[in-house]
Order: structure tokens, then C-alpha cells, then sequence
């Protein structure tokens, strides 16, 4: 399948296609692959300089809990998400669109401020103590980071599950298996579990990466006890150290790091490769099924909801309206003068430079992953898609430790070293997106358009972008929310005059203000609850 | 008197508020095949799946050999209906080989997995593509698709077969030899079927009765020869095949064009006009009846002629060539027409 | 077609935007830990004194600022024009590398030895109290009242890893007879644990978590006024008092050190006072909360590895 551009046979279009190309190569040259490559010659030479002994001693303990947490909470998140797909995309009932909606809603709170919820929620102190004198144990500590990290990584296996019941599991598969005399557990174990087999090996690895990649729920949950993870570790070392087998440590941490994702990011590409290719059917409005099997299931899931998200992120509002840290948050010891401290702070600088950061990585992001798209459709330059997809799972400490090694020496403490991380970061989002929507658009229309005597740019600029335009739209948004909450690159790259609002408020957090820290996240998960209702709309139809 | 294989009595469904079925009440009796006919997005899918059992009903009772398997209090789930479906998307299942596929329902049914595998290959060969028995469907065209969709529906070994627009997907040949292979298959076995389609000349073919379907309701149901040469109204007449709606006068039972008597007589006294439809071999060329060719078609064993008549314009059918041009004058004669309602 | 247009505009003045907002250049450039509103009340007072010179502050705990330091040294050199910390310690190692300017400012006669050396000054005193569940039955009235405490209820004690303020407390007891490390072992044992800041200290002890810990009065003041349920106490013989030393860089230019002169004169002092600190300079009127001690901070300096050595073997991190 092959848009009118990328034909080859027209020397205008070829033109056009290879300078795009250049621009792209050079885009992920400076962005991506000069960073990894300064980071990994930065770990030969720690290596010689006797690292490993660092590594040894600070960062063994943080590696083993990186992977039995992450680990652990991959499998709750698989429960969660594909019990959740099976309930929204095959129970059904009145509330499914309020259901995908509400599976989808944690991706877009930042895992930091999720985790304030939650400590606020049910930590000693919070509003579960408060209520009920019951505080959920373990909650600082690896326990803690499972629960909240599995919350927030199970909408990455929802989605590619529930994704994957609309167009490779569909229910007409299912329907025949029934109709052919099985029941429907046979069905399900037969027919659809073997379908859905490679979506959720493809979900569990996104959740598995998302997890060791995660720097602000150990954050909060993780420091105050004690306990290190990759991404802590080399947080606390690089901005809490000064000494330099700290040093040394940080960038062999962020190369340990970078392996382990990747050798789990192969894996999965080989095992899923070989899934059977989808014939497409005919397509018939969703016939109702006899009434719904299970009302305690829908119960079930609005629970989960309102423990993982709905609770946390009230209690984090109510902690921010509390006038002293120890009074219950009651009516009479409300104050809007945490808040007032908050916008007094440290506050109009950052957010605006976030809302520019984010805005400008979000503009960039999707441009850059159009061209990607658009010139990486045929032969070698598939490489080229596939490097800039690979980019999402490069964990973000590592990222960033690269990116500072990189160009530290000339752009140190600029907003530019944060937007070049960020970009290396969401440039596939904006590729992901760009490439879905190119598929789904018939050549033939470009076609036409030639035929109408439209050179190739105005084509592309008449034809495909009017009708790319609503999924680069979301891609934009999705992009510039993300943006927005980044805590983990940001953290680690900022400097005199260019925090960004999450990283004020991770410091107000460190220095135990628990009142304007509740303050400040409540005021971060706004935009994503803002911004979120257009990308939301979208998700209320169906998937695939 | 045995009972009908499919009785299906009042039946009503809809979808949130969208109502699909409205008060369908059809039957097909012992080894019997019902048409289905009507336009994409008539109900005819969704009564198949409401019989099937993937589908709840609002109102209404099915029973399938006289057993009530929907109805107010009752909703037996598909695999314990005796019916066999056969998907016009072919719904086969993209990780198991021809083989397992057929052999599905057998397993289901509790065969060992030796013998179900040996039925299955029985079952392809019957159906022509014992040779693919061991691909998957990717690797498969689509008529070889459908022939293993029929091949796993026949393994069921049901009373009912409840066909959903098997041939759509399909190019001419392959329709064909598909329809002849069911026929064959459904023949052999003797259970009944219902047969939803949109093409008038493939439900006149197959079927023994034949009920039209419009926006979920039944227009007219009869064997084929009725609903051809009887249709109900226009809507109908349209439907079942091909047809010319003209304009004549009445006069003492005798149908004229232009002043001129036909063959063709009409019953009623008053005279007057009358909307009539004609099929292409109710009028032939060659008469005094006057007319002017408007087009002509050949299409190999026959031409389709246009006439420009004073009743309307007449799409008739001749053997072999035309022999006229269009803007020829031209007589034809008339010998047979069916009123319809104004 | 104008809105091609605009977008190429916006792209371009955001690009503008990005590159521009980097670090702060001309003027003077202060890395501190000291409290925000503190910083912002001496920053204005002195821009207001001279409008013509800028002042960019980057403000981040003791440990950012550490690294920070560390980090530019490493690639080349120092960008800070004026180090105002909270850590003695710290101070003084930058003053052995080599780091600061020596020099008089004026007005810093007056301030104590314990708080001064000859490349930095203290600007303010911090005194570390006890903050106690309030009720608490028998009362606390010294340091080693923290002990029992900590058997009966939990103690909380903050990080000197994190904390400059925290390793003065590390400082002092160590030092000091009648406490040494002993202190800490008999502490532990009891079961105090360690938490991360000052802060922190007394949120745990406000939402009930602790019965007691070490804190600063000013964070405990500020909780209390607010209306935690907390109650302070000066213990005997006194609270542990440290200094917020300021000094400038080795290569800053003139405008550094007049930001110093500055925050060390009588008018800087009476601001620090304002904002809630005691000032350092004894000129300056302000009420003490009570009795304080202080601790050798050059003989801190030369132990501070074994300290901390042996700290994190009773506490662990």
C-alpha cells in the first residue's frame, strides 16, 4: 500500500521524499542516536574506572527491586486490563462507553500525583485514617509501588486488549464457536483466549517497560522508605550527590537500565511477529447479546476505579484545602491558602515555561512523526520507523542521562536539553499515530488528486492532511499532555530558571510541605482532566 | 403432521432505540427452505442471529422443530439450539487449519479427536477442497473460505441451517459452484434452511418459500413462482427481479397501449388506467403495440431491449441479437401484466 | 496562506522563547537552599537598592545544590556568582577546594565565631528543638528525654544526608560528652527511625505517626501557627543552633559581592528578621526562643566522613 508520494516513479515526488528523508535521519541522529552512543562510550569508561564496584554497592539492591516490582505489577496489570477489556468489549451494558472511558483515565493523571493520592488516600494520616482509623500497610515501600504502578499501567493493556476483541478476537469468531456447539467457556478457552494470546503478550511488555521506566511513584512511595529503584537510584544520585562514584553509578545504572528494556522490547517483536494476519469481514453493528451476565462485574470495575483513582485524587484536594498538616479534612479546617501559597511561589514561571515546553513538543513531536511516516513507508527506511518507535520504551532516566552527556557541555540548563528529551521520547506517538491514520486512508484518493493534475505536495497538503487532520489533532494532545506531567526526564535535566511545574512541585514534595504539595499536584491534574475530555470523546466508540 | 422446522411468531427487535424487527412472523416447514429477501440493512441478518441465539429478543417466540428455544421466560443459548450457521463474512477462525476447523463442532459435540479429524476430512472432500485440509484461512481464496465455513456448518449435523448471505463476497463463478454445492449438501442431509439474500434470482433459485423484508417487516411471503409473478406493490415487484412499471388503459377487461388492444387482459370492469408491472417475458418484440428503441443490449445468450412505449418505458428480453437499433421504431406485443396497487 | 503563516510565527518566537529562557546571563547568580520567601525578600531589597543589576536564583535542597556544584566543577568550572546554603559543612568544603573569595565584607565583625569563617558568613541561625505530640505524658524536658519517647510512641529524626540542619544535630551529639554516637545507638535501638526532611518530622508527628522528633523551630512554628496539633520544646541545655552561611565565588565579579555586603548588612539583617528567622548579626534586634548551644563546625568539618560513616551503620541508607 503506497501513497501517491512515496510512487518512486515521479522525480518531483522523489525529490520531495528524499529530502524528507534527510531531515528525519538527521532529526534522529542528533536526538536519539548521538545521546545513546555518548552514554554508552560514558559506560565503557566507567567500567575502567572501576563503576562496576559502584554499581555494586548503591545500585544492586535498586536493580533487584526494579524488576520484582515491575514484574509483579505487569501481572496485576494484565488481570486488571484484560478482565476489563472482556468486561467492556464482550458484557457490555449501558455503561460501557463511561467503562473504556474510565479504564483509559489513569494514563492521564501524572504517576507522580497519583501517588501523593494515594499516601493521601490511605497512607497514616490520610483519609482512609481519617475516616476509619485503617491505613492500607506497606503502602511506603515495594508493596506500595506494585499496587499504584500496576494501576497505572493497566490501561496499556486494556487498550491493546479491547483493541484486539474488536479485530482479531472478534465476537462473530465467537458466535461460530458457539453456534458449532461449544459453550461458552469452550469458546472463550478455544477461540478467543488463543486469539487475544499475542495482544496480551504485546500489552504485558508495553505494562512490563512503562513499569521499569517509571521514576515518580518510586518517587514518592519509594525514597521516604528506603527503598531504591533504578530510576530513584539514579535520580538521588545525580541530582542529590556530589561525589563521583555516584557519578559513575548514574551512568551505568541508565546503560543497565537501557539493556534490560530493550532485551524485553526484542523479545516481545520476535514472539508477536508471527501472529496470523487479520482478513478483514464484513462489519455489522453489534448485535445485543442476551442480558448482561454478571451486574457485580460493572460493580467491580467502578470500584477499582474509584480506589485507584477517584479516592486518591479527591484526598490529594481535600490535603490541599486543609489549612495545618495533622487536622482532619474537615469542612471548618478548610483554607484556600495553601493554594494561594502555591500560585504565590515558585508557580507562574514554571507553568508557563511548561505549557511552552510542552506545546513545543507536542508541535514537533507530530510533525516529525508525520515525515517519519510518510517516508519510511518502503525498504530500508522501515529501520528508520522502528528506531523512532523503539525510542518510547528507552526509559526516561536513561534518556536524559544520555541527552545530558550528549550536550550537557553546550546546553546545559536551557529548555532546549528538556525539549530534545522530550522529543526523542514522543516523537513516537507522534510516528504511531501518523502511521495508523496514513494506513487507513485508500491511495486512491491521492490518486484522484494526481489525476487531477495536483503535484505531489498539493496532494498531500489538499488530500491527506485534511483528512490526517483529526488523528494528528489527538496525537497532539496526547502528546502535550504527556509533556505536561513529564517528571521523570525533567527532574534530571533542569536547572537555574527552567524547572517545570512538576518538578516545583516534586521538590515541595521532598521538602515535606505535605499541604502545598497537595496543593500544587491538584493543580497539575487539572489540564490533564481539561484536555483529556476531546481525546476521551474519541474513545467512546469502539476500537480497531 | 410433523412440526415446521422453524416457526418464528411475532417477532420484535431493536437495539437501544433503533428498531430492527418488528412483528416477523415466518415458518418453514420440514425440510423446507426459506428465502430471506431484501435490501442490506432489512433485518435479514439480525432475524438469523435472533434464531441462531446470539441475539435477545424484545417480543415474540422461536421454535425450531417445535421445540421453543426464544420466547417470554426462555433463551437457550446457541449450542443447545439445533441450528448450523453459515457467515457471510465467513467467521473462520484465523489460528486453526481447515482441518480443526470442520472438526470443531464434532469435538464439541464430544467425538474422540481421531475420529472428529477423520469426519472432517469426509466433510472437505465432500465440499471439494479435501487437498487444503491443512491450511489455515489466510492461505485460503474465499470461496475455498466459505466451502470450510459450509463444511463446519454441515459437521454440526443440525435440523436447521441458517444461511447469512453466503455468496456476497463472491465472484459470479464462485457463487455458483457455491450455491450448487449447498443445494447438493442440503438435498443429501434433507433438514431445512433458511437462505438470507439480496439477490432475487439467487433466493428464487434455492428456495421453497420466499419472504421479502423491508426495514424489518415482512412484505410478502410465498413460494417463488407467487411473489414473482404476484408481487404485493411496487416495492415488491422491484425486489424479486427484474420488472417494468407502465402506465395502461383498462377497457372491458382488456389491457391497450397507445389505443392498441395486447394480449394482455386485466381483471375489473371500470375502465381506466392502471399501474401494472411487467416482467421482461411477459412482452416480446414484434407487434402492433407501438414503441421506439431506446437501447439495446447484448449480453450473449440474450439482448436486453429498451423500449420508450406511450405506457412507460419496457425493458424486454429476445434470444440471441437485437436486430434493432436504438431510435428504431418498434411493435412488440404484450400477453401478460400484474396490477399493482396505486 | 495566512494561517501557514502564523504557524511559521509561532514556531519561530517559541524557538526564540526556548533559547532565551535559559539560565540567567549578566548579573548575579545565586545557588541557595535557603526558604523561598527569605531569598525573594533580599532580592528585591536589593535590586531595589540597585535596579540596574539582575538576579537569577536557583533554589533546590542542600543535596541539588551539592550536585549541582559538584557537576559544574567537573565540566569546567563554577557558574554561581554568590553560594547561599544551609550547610556549614558544605561551605567549608568548597572553601578547601578553592572555590570562594576571602575577604571583609563590612558589618560581619559583629557576627560570632561559630558562625563565620574566613570566606563565609552566617546570614541567620536555625536552632533544631524537639516537637512533640501535644499531651504527652511525662513531658520532655532535655535531649535524652527523646529516647524514652521514642520506646513509647516512635521518634522521628531527620536525614543528615539530605539535610545540612540534620547533620548538625549529627554534629553536636557526636561531639559533645554525655551523648557521643552512644546517643544515636540507644536512639535506634529504642526504635527511632529516620525520615527524610525537617518537614517531614513534623507532618509525622502532627498526623500522629510519631510521638516526637527533631526539627527545626521555624518549620515547627510556621506548622503551629497554622494550627497543627503540635507543641514545641526548647530542651535543655539548649537548642542546637546552625548558621545559613553565604560567600562569594572565586571568578565573581564585583556585583557578587555586593549582593553579600548586601544580605550581611544592617538592612539585610533586619529583612532576614522579618521573614521570620533570627538574623545573625547580634545588632539586630530579635527575641530568642530560649537557651541555645552550638558545636565546633571546623572539628565537624575534619570528621564529617566518619560521622556519617558511622551514622549510616546505625541507621542504615
Amino acid at each position: 500500500m503506497s501513497t501517491g508520494r512515496s510512487s518512486g516513479a515521479d522525480p518531483a515526488a522523489r525529490r520531495g521524499r528524499a529530502a524528507g528523508l534527510a531531515v528525519v535521519v538527521a532529526a534522529l541522529a542528533a536526538v536519539v542516536v548521538f545521546p545513546l552512543f555518548d552514554l554508552l562510550r560514558s559506560a565503557g569508561e566507567a567500567i575502567g574506572d572501576g563503576g562496576v564496584a559502584a554499581l555494586r554497592s548503591g545500585g544492586g539492591e535498586a536493580v533487584a527491586n526494579s524488576l520484582w516490582t515491575s514484574a509483579t505489577a505487569t501481572t496485576v496489570a494484565v488481570v486488571v486490563g484484560v478482565g476489563g477489556a472482556l468486561l467492556s468489549e464482550r458484557v457490555g451494558g449501558r455503561f460501557t462507553g463511561a467503562l473504556r472511558v474510565g479504564m483509559v483515565l489513569p494514563l492521564l493523571v501524572p504517576p507522580f500525583v497519583t501517588a501523593l493520592g494515594w499516601t493521601r488516600a490511605y497512607g497514616p494520616g490520610g483519609l482512609l485514617d481519617d475516616v476509619a482509623g485503617v491505613t492500607l500497610p506497606g503502602l511506603s515501600g515495594g508493596l506500595g509501588i506494585v499496587a499504584a504502578t500496576a494501576a497505572h499501567v493497566a490501561p496499556l493493556v486494556y487498550l491493546v486488549t479491547a483493541a484486539a476483541l474488536s479485530t482479531r478476537a472478534r465476537p462473530e469468531l465467537e458466535w461460530a464457536a458457539r453456534a458449532s456447539g461449544a459453550g461458552p467457556v469452550g469458546a472463550f478457552r478455544r477461540i478467543t483466549l488463543p486469539l487475544l494470546a499475542p495482544a496480551i503478550g504485546g500489552g504485558a511488555a508495553l505494562a512490563f517497560v512503562a513499569s521499569m521506566n517509571s521514576f515518580g511513584i518510586p518517587a514518592v512511595l519509594g525514597i521516604p522508605a528506603g527503598f531504591p529503584t533504578i530510576t530513584t537510584r539514579i535520580f538521588q544520585d545525580l541530582a542529590r550527590s556530589a561525589s563521583n562514584a555516584a557519578f559513575a553509578r548514574v551512568v551505568l545504572l541508565a546503560t543497565v537500565l537501557l539493556a534490560l528494556v530493550a532485551v524485553v522490547v526484542a523479545a516481545t517483536d520476535v514472539a508477536t511477529r508471527r501472529a496470523d494476519p487479520i482478513r478483514p469481514g464484513a462489519s455489522h453493528e453489534p448485535a445485543r447479546p442476551p442480558a448482561s451476565r454478571a451486574p457485580w462485574a460493572r460493580g467491580l470495575a467502578w470500584a477499582y476505579l474509584g480506589f485507584t483513582a477517584g479516592i486518591p485524587v479527591l484526598a490529594l484536594a481535600l490535603t490541599g484545602l486543609t489549612r495545618a498538616v495533622g487536622l482532619p479534612p474537615s469542612p471548618d479546617n478548610w483554607t484556600l491558602a495553601n493554594y494561594a501559597e502555591a500560585l504565590r511561589g515558585d508557580f507562574v514561571g514554571p507553568a508557563l515555561r511548561t505549557l511552552l515546553l510542552a506545546a513545543a513538543a507536542a508541535t514537533a513531536a507530530t510533525a516529525l512523526g508525520l515525515l517519519l511516516a510518510a517516508v519510511s513507508r518502503r525498504g530500508a527506511s522501515r529501520g528508520l520507523a522502528t528506531a523512532a518507535t523503539l525510542t518510547f520504551a528507552v526509559p526516561g532516566s536513561a534518556l536524559a542521562v544520555a541527552v545530558l552527556l550528549a550536550y550537557g557541555p553546550w546546553l546545559r540548563d536551557t529548555l532546549t536539553i528538556i525539549l530534545i528529551a522530550y522529543l526523542a521520547k514522543f516523537w513516537a506517538l507522534g510516528h504511531r499515530s501518523a502511521v495508523g491514520s496514513i494506513g487507513s486512508i485508500d491511495p486512491d484518493l491521492l490518486r484522484a488528486a494526481r489525476a487531477s493534475g495536483a503535484g505531489p505536495v498539493t496532494a498531500a497538503r489538499r488530500v491527506l492532511l485534511p483528512l490526517l487532520r483529526p488523528a494528528i489533532g489527538a496525537a497532539w494532545l496526547l502528546v502535550f499532555l504527556f509533556g505536561l506531567h513529564e517528571l521523570t526526564m525533567s527532574s534530571l535535566l533542569y536547572g537555574p530558571g527552567t524547572a517545570t511545574l512538576a518538578v516545583v512541585t516534586l521538590n515541595v514534595q521532598q521538602l515535606g510541605d505535605v499541604t502545598v504539595t497537595a496543593a500544587l499536584a491538584s493543580i497539575l491534574t487539572l489540564p490533564g482532566f481539561v484536555a483529556a475530555i476531546p481525546l476521551l470523546r474519541r474513545r467512546n466508540g469502539r476500537f480497531g | 403432521m410433523s412440526p415446521p422446522a422453524l416457526r418464528v411468531s411475532d417477532l420484535s427487535v431493536s437495539y437501544g432505540k433503533a428498531a430492527i424487527l418488528q412483528q416477523v412472523s415466518v415458518e418453514a416447514g420440514p425440510g423446507e427452505v426459506l428465502a430471506l429477501l431484501g435490501p442490506s440493512g432489512s433485518g435479514k441478518t439480525t432475524l438469523l442471529f435472533a434464531v441462531a441465539g446470539f441475539v435477545a429478543l424484545d417480543t415474540g417466540t422461536i421454535e425450531i422443530g417445535g421445540t421453543t428455544v426464544a420466547g417470554p421466560g426462555t433463551h437457550l443459548p446457541p449450542e443447545r439450539r439445533d441450528a448450523a450457521v453459515v457467515f457471510q463474512s465467513y467467521a473462520l477462525w484465523p489460528h486453526l487449519s481447515a482441518l480443526e476447523t470442520v472438526a470443531f463442532p464434532l469435538r464439541a459435540a464430544g467425538e474422540r479427536p481421531e475420529a472428529a479429524r477423520a469426519e472432517a476430512a469426509r466433510l472437505l472432500d465432500a465440499v471439494g477442497i479435501g487437498p487444503l485440509a491443512g491450511r489455515r484461512p489466510a492461505e485460503l481464496s474465499g470461496g475455498q473460505q466459505q466451502r470450510v465455513g459450509l463444511a463446519r456448518a454441515l459437521a454440526r449435523r443440525a435440523g436447521l441451517y441458517l444461511f447469512d448471505e453466503p455468496t456476497a463476497h463472491l465472484d459470479a463463478a464462485t457463487r455458483e459452484a457455491i450455491q450448487a454445492e449447498i443445494a447438493t449438501r442440503r438435498a443429501e442431509s434433507g433438514a431445512a434452511a433458511v437462505y438470507a439474500t439480496h439477490d432475487a434470482g439467487e433466493a428464487l433459485a434455492v428456495a421453497d418459500r420466499v419472504a421479502l423484508l423491508r426495514d424489518g417487516r415482512i412484505v410478502q411471503a410465498g413460494d417463488p413462482a407467487e411473489v414473482y409473478e404476484r408481487p404485493t406493490d411496487r416495492w415488491a415487484a422491484a425486489i424479486t427481479g427484474p420488472v417494468s412499471i407502465l402506465t395502461v388503459h383498462r377497457e372491458d377487461g382488456n389491457v391497450l397501449v397507445g389505443g392498441v388492444r395486447s394480449a394482455a387482459s386485466v381483471p375489473g370492469g371500470a375502465e381506466g388506467s392502471v399501474t401494472v408491472a411487467v416482467r421482461p417475458d411477459w412482452a416480446a418484440l414484434g407487434g402492433d403495440l407501438p414503441a421506439r428503441v431506446a437501447a439495446a443490449w447484448f449480453r450473449g445468450p440474450h439482448s436486453d431491449v429498451v423500449l420508450d412505449t406511450p405506457a412507460g418505458r419496457l425493458s424486454l428480453r429476445v434470444e440471441g441479437r437485437a436486430g434493432v437499433r436504438p431510435g428504431d421504431p418498434a411493435g412488440w406485443s404484450l400477453h401478460r401484466v400484474w396490477p399493482l396497487p396505486d | 496562506m495566512p494561517r501557514r503563516a502564523i504557524a511559521i510565527a509561532a514556531v519561530v518566537l517559541a524557538a526564540a522563547g526556548l533559547a532565551g529562557c535559559g539560565g540567567g546571563n549578566g548579573g548575579v547568580v545565586v545557588y541557595t537552599s535557603v526558604t523561598q520567601d527569605t531569598v525573594d525578600l533580599l532580592v528585591s531589597g536589593f535590586t531595589g537598592r540597585n535596579p540596574d543589576t539582575t538576579v537569577d536564583v536557583f533554589r533546590a535542597p542542600t543535596g541539588e545544590i551539592a550536585a549541582r556544584i559538584a557537576a559544574e566543577v567537573r565540566e569546567g568550572g563554577l557558574q554561581a556568582d554568590v553560594l547561599w546554603l544551609t550547610d556549614p559543612l558544605s561551605m567549608q568544603q568548597y572553601e578547601a577546594d578553592g572555590l570562594l573569595q576571602t575577604w571583609d565584607p563590612a558589618g560581619a565583625e559583629g557576627i560570632p565565631e561559630a558562625f563565620r569563617t574566613p570566606a563565609s558568613w552566617g546570614t541567620r541561625v536555625l536552632n533544631l528543638v524537639i516537637v512533640h505530640r501535644p499531651g504527652l505524658e511525662p513531658a520532655i524536658r532535655t535531649w535524652d528525654d527523646l529516647v524514652r519517647a521514642a520506646g513509647e510512641g516512635g521518634v522521628a529524626l531527620p536525614d543528615p544526608g539530605f539535610a545540612g540542619s540534620a547533620f548538625a544535630a549529627l554534629g553536636y551529639f557526636a561531639l559533645t560528652d554525655g551523648y557521643g554516637m552512644d546517643f544515636y545507638r540507644r536512639l535506634h535501638d529504642a526504635g527511632a527511625v529516620q525520615v527524610a526532611a525537617p518537614g517531614d518530622v513534623v507532618t509525622g508527628v502532627a498526623e500522629g505517626q510519631y510521638a516526637a522528633g527533631i526539627t527545626l523551630d521555624f518549620t515547627a512554628r510556621t506548622a503551629l501557627d497554622k494550627g497543627s496539633p503540635i507543641t514545641i520544646v526548647w530542651p535543655d541545655p539548649g537548642a542546637i543552633a546552625l548558621h545559613s552561611p553565604i560567600a562569594t565565588a572565586k571568578d565573581a565579579g564585583g556585583d557578587g559581592a555586593a549582593f553579600v555586603q548586601y544580605v550581611l548588612s544592617e538592612e539585610g539583617q533586619s529583612l532576614v528578621a522579618s521573614s521570620g528567622w533570627q538574623p545573625a548579626r547580634p545588632d539586630v534586634p530579635w527575641e530568642v526562643g530560649g537557651p541555645q548551644v552550638t558545636l565546633d563546625w571546623r572539628l565537624a568539618f575534619d570528621r564529617q566522613e566518619e560521622l556519617l560513616g558511622e551514622y549510616r551503620a546505625i541507621f542504615g541508607g
